[in-house]
């Protein structure tokens, strides 16, 4: 963008230094890749520890309601037919939720 | 060569390291370049900088919007890593020693001399404004990006920069001799 002469001047002193040499370039992407190898491995670890203790939840929530679940299925008003139709529903709603929040979920625009 | 848009993908949908590896190799050097002006010269402090902006980078490299420029968007977080640091030791801010007594300008225009020198006399916005326009070769809309600030801001950054560094220069009777910008482009060859 030199205009004028001292633009030209103020282009040849503000250019970036010299590129650092291979060495010095190797070294900082070799420390940037460890760091983000850390982050990733924590990142890993976090995640596999908290879906241990969802699943576990979800296990023993399974072992705790199975049997008033079964019962409730055993009873005529939640027949096979009214869960379809229920999850029907559900999806249908869901649809008409994204249709009309242009698929922008989670409300950025 | 796989394009910047490319590797961003596989970094986001595969946790891709060495895709991420290639954008950090890309890109250091302008980064690097960009916190080195901002703090005049303090290399280690750049660095570590730099460091942390391609940490933020990989964490949040799925913010990045599909088609927007990942340099822009890198040198934004290099910005803002800039100010934090700022903030952090506002009190303990390092001043460039002035040229020794004694010393004639003249006999050492080196543009790595005289750059810490000359930036540390004007704002850390106005610094930031320059170094995008001069040395990055940004147009006034993409430092608006970059920065944050208004069109208008960052025209008027330049404008009062580029006043205060002709001033400068002028007081300390730095004429640059072609010779010595010429020699400076000789040993970079």
């Amino acid at each position: 963008m030199p205009e004028t002469p001292f633009d030209e001047t103020l282009e040849r002193i503000l250019a970036y230094p010299e590129a650092p040499d291979g060495t010095e370039a190797d070294g900082f992407v070799v420390d940037v890749m460890a760091r983000v190898r850390r982050a990733q491995r924590r990142r890993q670890l976090i995640l596999a520890a908290f879906g241990g203790i969802g699943a576990l939840f979800g296990l023993a929530g399974a072992t705790l309601l199975a049997d008033p679940i079964g019962r409730l299925l055993a009873v005529e008003t939640l027949s096979a037919t009214t869960l379809m139709q229920g999850a029907l529903l559900t999806c249908g709603a869901v649809a008409f939720y994204v249709w009309v929040m242009g698929d922008d979920l989670t409300l950025q625009r | 060569m796989i394009s910047d848009a490319e590797l961003v993908a596989r970094v986001v949908g595969a946790d891709d390291p060495a895709a991420f590896q290639v954008l950090v190799e890309r890109h250091q050097a302008p980064v690097r370049g960009f916190l080195r002006r901002l703090l005049a010269g303090d290399h280690g402090t750049a660095d570590d900088l730099a460091q942390e902006t391609f940490l933020t980078a990989y964490r949040r490299l799925g913010d990045l919007k599909t088609g927007a420029s990942l340099s822009s968007w890198l040198h934004s977080i290099a910005y803002r890593q800039f100010l934090q640091h700022l903030r952090r030791h506002e009190r303990q801010r390092v001043v460039p020693e002035p040229p020794d007594a004694g010393h004639d300008p003249r006999t050492a225009v080196d543009a790595e001399y005289l750059a810490p020198r000359l930036l540390a006399e004007v704002s850390p916005p106005e610094r930031a404004c320059l170094t995008l326009a001069y040395a990055a070769g940004m147009s006034h809309g993409e430092i608006s990006d970059v920065t944050g600030l208004p069109v208008g801001t960052v025209k008027s950054h330049i404008t009062r920069g580029k006043q205060k560094l002709q001033n400068w220069l002028k007081e300390h009777d730095h004429s640059i001799p072609p010779e010595a910008l010429s020699l400076k482009e000789a040993r970079g060859a």
